[in-house]
């Protein structure tokens, strides 16, 4: 339960802080585009797309956004960046970079303004207050160029967030690329995100025929559904071990059990118990000993688990993952009692399968041996 | 007078490294209301004998009828059942499940049978008082002497009625002084209540005792006296 725990802790921070900081949970792209991360097309009509999203349910917040990559340069250093242009109001509904401020402030709607990391600040040797250049491709082909001042810093912990990517507001990004009131992805954060296919079904209606589609997170990033895959895939077979040895611990114990209490089925069948009265009886011992070990390990669980999500557990995983997004060194753990649930009912069919044998045994016995045994 | 049970040319050969003739070409009656010893020295085959009548063996040869039924036409389930109504068992060792209480083990035979809880306790407590242990119903059988686990295992033999008792060696773990006891309480719930009673023994106090005493040597009848 603790393991189940940790892993599914890992995987819903590691989703939160995705989708969080960057992804949305759903994004709106032009049709045509093929590197979702990278959208290369802009959306014709985001008006239109704007209008779809209002009718859909399930959406908490939306912007209009383009991502593209470019330059930054200081007066004495310069280095390749990711863009972010976003609509600062909106982007505060949906993002969490904002939380990660260390110092000045979040950029404003319409301002030459940038938010940068920290990191990227000392390689620039720049600071809050200090005036950058940031160059990318225009939509023409030309090189377009805006001189932005520094107004806020960020330090998110992720070496790649806080190198590399940088937050404008959209419509300075707009008229840089020269692509006014455009947009290459409208990002989606939903109320519950649980309910990512149905409010994506309900998107693409409301769509109806714009050349565009509806992406989620999970087609987005799908490195981390291929990491969260093979998480799960890890955990089922430490489960099936663990299973096994609860199997053989049961199927061990009940065996040990039979062979001390041979004269005893030997007696319950000589004075008149059916075979398979003794089976059931076997079996429900087991049941017992299984939900008593449930009981036993629930609370022991339960109670680590109460504890850890507020102390928190440190885990090395935090320092590998921070270099591609920002996560917490620190776990809070969860409960994810639809998975505890099934392990529960798995733990349960172990304990009646493991008792099958001997079970079956003991009521095979002769009853005349039964007694003889010593 | 009708046999309870008729033994027709048993045989018992038991095929472990080597062929073993336990019973060899048996036949007796048991009448019902008798108070009946088999005996023989050890190995003379009277436990085997007593494990066929009681259905918990197979003969490899003959047969055994009871009230003129051949019981080994029962399937496995019919021979529980027939035990379960019909027969009542008293061992050597006593075997009694020893985490369940004089009471409990007395009124397990009436949970099999599907008795209702308050005939149950009627019929339980009222075995534990023909033994003379309605007092100690509650105690576990570690912590009660030799004879009074064997009391309550007579208690758990009769507690259903049943039309036989079969004690095999009843007395062999018990002093002298006790085995008397355990033989009076036997021959007194035989007079007062009917139940027959057929003992494997070669304890002289249960033979003295008994109205009817069959001998049987390397697995044969040797005599049969009353």
């Amino acid at each position: 339960m603790f393991g189940q725990s940790m892993v599914k802790t890992i995987q819903v921070q590691l989703i939160e802080k995705a989708t969080g900081v960057i992804t949305g949970h759903i994004q709106v792209q032009d049709r045509g585009v093929k590197d979702y991360k990278f959208p290369e097309k802009y959306v014709l009509d985001p008006a239109a797309v704007e209008r779809a999203i209002l009718k859909t349910p399930n959406v908490e917040a939306f912007e209009k956004r383009i991502q593209v990559t470019g330059m930054i340069s200081s007066e004495k250093e310069s280095s390749g960046v990711f863009i972010c242009g976003v609509e600062p109001e909106k982007d505060l509904r949906i993002t969490t970079m904002h939380s990660y401020l260390s110092a000045g402030r979040y950029v404003s709607d319409g301002a030459r303004e940038i938010f940068i990391g920290d990191d990227l600040a000392e390689q620039l040797h720049a600071g809050l207050g200090s005036e950058v250049v940031l160059l990318a491709t225009a939509s023409d082909g030309s090189l377009g160029a805006e001189k932005l001042r520094v107004t806020g810093l960020f330090h998110s912990g992720s070496e790649s967030f806080d190198a590399y990517i940088v937050y404008v507001p959209l419509s300075v990004l707009q008229g840089m690329l020269v692509v006014e009131g455009q947009a290459n992805n409208v990002v989606l954060r939903l109320k519950d995100p649980l309910r990512l296919e149905e409010t994506r079904a309900a998107l693409v209606e409301a769509l109806g025929k714009e050349p565009v589609k509806a992406v989620t997170w999970e087609e987005i990033d799908h490195e981390l559904v291929a990491v969260r895959d093979y998480q799960n895939k890890v955990l089922g077979i430490v489960l099936l071990v663990v299973f096994l040895i609860v199997a053989m611990g049961i199927l061990n114990t009940l065996l040990m059990s039979m062979f001390e209490r041979i004269r005893e089925f030997g007696l319950l069948k000589a004075i008149g118990a059916r075979p398979a009265r003794i089976v059931r009886l076997i079996l429900l011992e087991s049941c017992i000993l299984g939900a008593l070990g449930s009981l036993l390990g629930l609370s022991a669980g339960i109670a680590l688990i109460v504890y850890y999500r507020r102390a928190g557990l440190a885990l090395p995983i935090g320092e590998a993952v921070r270099y591609f997004m920002p996560f917490p060194a620190v776990l809070y753990m969860r409960f994810n009692w639809t998975t505890h649930l099934e392990a529960l009912a798995a733990v349960f069919v172990s304990c009646v399968l493991a008792a099958l044998p001997p079970a079956f045994r003991a009521a095979r016995l002769k009853a005349a041996d039964a007694l003889r045994h010593i | 007078m009708q046999p309870l049970i008729e033994i027709q040319k048993v045989t018992k050969i038991y095929e472990a490294a080597a062929k073993v003739r336990a019973v060899c070409d048996f036949s007796a009656d048991i009448f019902p209301g008798e108070f009946a010893a088999i005996a023989g020295p050890s190995g003379s085959g009277k436990s085997t004998l007593l494990n066929l009548i009681g259905t918990l063996d197979t003969p490899t040869r003959g047969e055994i009828l009871f009230e003129g039924r051949r019981v080994s036409q029962l399937t496995e389930n019919q021979l529980a059942d027939f035990r379960l109504r019909s027969l009542g068992f008293v061992f050597q060792a006593f075997n009694l499940i020893p985490v369940l209480t004089a009471f409990e083990n007395v009124e397990y035979v009436l949970i099999l049978q599907g008795v209702p809880k308050a005939e149950r306790s009627a019929k339980t407590l009222e075995a534990l008082k023909w033994v003379g242990l309605d007092k100690l119903a509650d105690r576990r059988p570690d912590l009660l002497s030799g004879g009074q686990q064997q009391r309550v295992a007579v208690a758990r033999s009769i507690v259903h009625r049943p039309l036989l008792v079969l004690a095999d060696e009843p007395t062999a773990n018990l002093d002298s002084k006790t085995s008397a006891e355990l033989m009076d309480l036997m021959a007194d719930l035989n007079e007062k209540h009917g139940i027959t009673f057929l003992f494997s023994s070669h304890d002289p106090l249960v033979l003295s005792r008994a109205k009817r005493v069959i001998y049987i040597r390397d697995g044969m009848l040797q005599a049969n006296e009353s």
